[in-house]
């Protein structure tokens, strides 16, 4: 089974190996069974391509993540202004605070609608997040989990303080291991079936059996 | 049974552990359809059966799941092993004797398992629920007996090479048992919080990705080429689809807790991978559908592939939505809902066990010679279980989707109920059809041992016309 190289997109075996594969390839039956030495049809090469491209690409925007504590700030913010303190029910407080933060703008807004709170929610959450914008906490590093405001477990960039960045990323450590994993399963598949004989040889399976 | 239980090896006859195991498997399909039948009744009709917690759907739902993965799909597999594995190596199963003590003692404690859960003595882990006596019992005296005798009857083979399914059987046992032993590490080691959550997630993915899937696969790469009488389309993507598993299968366990604290690079990786698990898929279809190439007129007459091809195309959904559904952005709105388990019914009741019924109606009339003994009721059979599991994965799907929404725009849970209740109803008509379509299996499985009829010597059943 000796190798080759001058030629290994061709084959990767020697001429000698490659006879005895379509030798034996021709000869026995498995079982009654045969295989031929089709290559993959060029259309289905390509759609592989299209997978991979697609995994990565519909995996790159982080949705459905759990709430940051920033996309509540702007709702906290209101809790205590006379306008909501003067309604009693707290439905129609929750409506008035998300109806202003719509109105005014917030660069939060699909994340507010994903991720809609009641005013019992808020009250859980506020004195957590009031205590953070205190120590000048980037509140964009820290989730909503229930009840509790908790660090982020994004592992980002290092910041100048050497601390990680809490944010979410549009790519991390966990593509970065993906696209060495897919590109040595791409060689090591490469590998195998180019030591077969090339795909432009089939074998002729009457050569031996009949019927 | 039980006089080949103590008989020499050479006594029993060539197939015998592939009987057993066949019709074992079709008993078990139709205790594990048959619980699953009862367990959508008590969804669609809460007042059903009530006041013993033996029959309560928290103790039901496990034996439903155990009874069909341990019993159905891998008895069916064991079948198909035990006679494709030598078939196909040109020689004799390396022995008989360990097979048949091993569909024995499959039975045995499954049935010990099954028990247990039924009473409520539960690991409480989802699809690893069995608690580690039973798991120990699995790895010694089914797992590890059949790793041994497929692995010994390939060793020795009267050929050089090894055919694709070969390939699948052989490393499938393999990774398996590994699943298995590792799996388990939280019943065995007491471990607690993410470490039991990831891992019970790695077994629940690897049974399906590393054992149910290729296994499911290597029974299409036997049956279509068997019966059309063509030459696999083509080794060389065989190679692809057998790394392609081993490679893009093991490693995304972490896409089904894409809502638990890990790490949210593993998830990224993860997310990755369970995208391409489209590539194995993508790579199996067109090989087994290309083989068909001019012998498409089988898919019509020919129920064994009409079975096979059948769940070869319901690998497409499956891998769609298997690929899609774990990402990102699509898996917060389907988490914990109904859609999630009409895909592990696509994967189960529907890819696979099309297969595995294809193998194990094959595999019965070749061992025991004896031709089909009514097509009519194959075609039923067929025909039930299609419709029945349609039903059940469509309006399994259109309630998952109803509670996805639900659950984001936080409609009280009481109004969700009310809203999916005719999707559970039927759910219960699908699954009892499926239920249903077993027992006239059985029925004319029994029929064909007792009056199919002879197989000449030399000839195979498909060659054969039917007679009734």
């Amino acid at each position: 089974m000796a190798w080759r190289f001058d030629n290994p997109l061709y084959t990767l075996s020697d001429e000698e190996s490659n006879k005895r594969a379509m030798e034996l390839w021709e000869k026995e039956s498995l079982g009654g069974l045969t295989e031929n030495n089709n290559r993959l049809p060029v259309p289905v090469v390509w759609l592989l391509a299209l997978t991979i491209v697609t995994a990565f690409a519909i995996t790159f925007p982080l949705w459905g993540q759990r709430p940051t504590a920033a996309i509540y700030e702007e709702y906290i913010a209101l809790m205590d202004t006379p306008e909501v303190q003067q309604i009693q029910d707290d439905a129609q407080k929750m409506e008035y605070i998300v109806r202003t933060v719509k109105a005014k703008g917030s660069k939060y807004e699909a994340l507010q609608d994903r991720h809609p709170v009641d005013m019992d929610d808020l009250r859980l959450i506020k004195d957590d997040i009031i205590e953070l914008k205190r120590q000048n906490a980037d509140l964009e590093e820290y989730f909503v989990v229930g009840p509790d405001v908790v660090l982020a477990n994004f592992e980002g960039n290092l910041k100048p303080d050497g601390t990680r960045e809490r944010k979410q990323p549009w790519w991390d450590k966990g593509y970065t291991i993906d696209v060495f994993y897919v590109a040595y399963f791409c060689i090591a598949v490469m590998i195998a079936v180019k030591r077969l004989p090339h795909y432009s040889w089939q074998p002729d399976h009457h050569k031996y059996h009949h019927g | 049974m039980f006089k080949y239980l103590f008989a020499r090896n050479e006594d029993i006859p060539p197939g015998t552990a592939a009987v057993y195991f066949g019709y074992s498997s079709i008993i078990w399909f139709i205790i594990g359809t048959g619980l699953g039948s009862f367990n959508a009744a008590k969804l669609a009709f809460p007042d059903f059966v009530t006041g013993s917690e033996l029959f309560a759907f928290g103790h039901m739902r496990q034996v439903h799941v155990h009874a069909v993965i341990f019993g159905w799909i891998s008895m069916a597999f064991a079948m198909a092993m035990m006679y494709i594995t030598p078939a196909l190596g040109n020689t004799r199963l390396w022995s008989e004797k360990l097979g048949v003590w091993n569909c024995f003692l499959w039975n045995v404690g499954l049935s010990l398992g099954l028990t247990l859960l039924w009473t409520g003595m539960t690991s409480g882990r989802e699809y690893s629920d069995f608690p580690w006596i039973i798991d120990l019992y699995i790895a010694a005296f089914i797992a590890l007996p059949l790793a041994i005798n497929v692995w010994m009857t390939i060793l020795k083979r009267r050929t050089q090479g090894i055919y694709t399914t070969n390939w699948f059987f052989g490393a499938g046992v393999f990774m398996v048992t590994i699943v298995f032993l590792v799996g388990n590490t939280p019943e065995w080691f007491q471990l607690t919080g993410l470490s039991e959550a990831y891992l019970t997630w790695w077994f629940a993915h690897n049974v399906l990705g590393l054992w149910i899937t290729p296994v499911a696969a290597a029974i299409a790469y036997y049956t279509v080429p068997k019966i059309t009488g063509n030459p696999l389309y083509s080794h060389r993507i065989g190679h692809l689809h057998f790394w392609s598993v081993v490679v893009f299968y093991s490693t995304p366990a972490a896409h089904h807790l894409m809502s638990a604290p890990l790490p949210e690079w593993l998830k990224s990786f993860a997310s990755v991978e369970g995208v391409l698990i489209l590539v194995p898929a993508i790579a199996f279809v067109s090989n087994l559908l290309l083989t068909m190439t001019g012998k498409w007129h089988y898919f019509v007459d020919n129920l064994e592939i009409k079975f096979t091809i059948t769940g070869v195309l319901l690998a497409i959904p499956l891998n769609m939505q298997g690929g899609f559904q774990q990402t990102r952005a699509i898996n917060w709105y389907i988490h914990g809902t109904g859609w999630i388990v009409a895909h592990a019914h696509l994967a189960l009741l529907g890819f696979s066990t099309f297969l595995e019924a294809a193998a194990v109606y094959y595999g019965l009339q070749t061992i025991m010679r004896r031709k089909l003994y009514s097509l009519t009721l194959g075609n039923f059979h067929f025909w039930l279980l299609l419709i029945g599991f349609a039903t059940y994965w469509i309006s399994m799907t259109i309630a998952g989707l109803i509670q996805g929404a639900a659950k984001i725009y936080e409609v009280p849970y009481i109004d969700t109920v009310i809203a999916e209740h005719p999707y559970m109803i039927a759910r219960w008509v699908g699954g009892t059809l499926v239920f249903t379509s077993n027992i006239v299996w059985l029925y004319n499985m029994w029929m064909t041992a007792r009056a199919g009829t002879e197989i000449p010597a030399g000839r195979l059943p498909h060659e054969l016309a039917y007679e009734r």
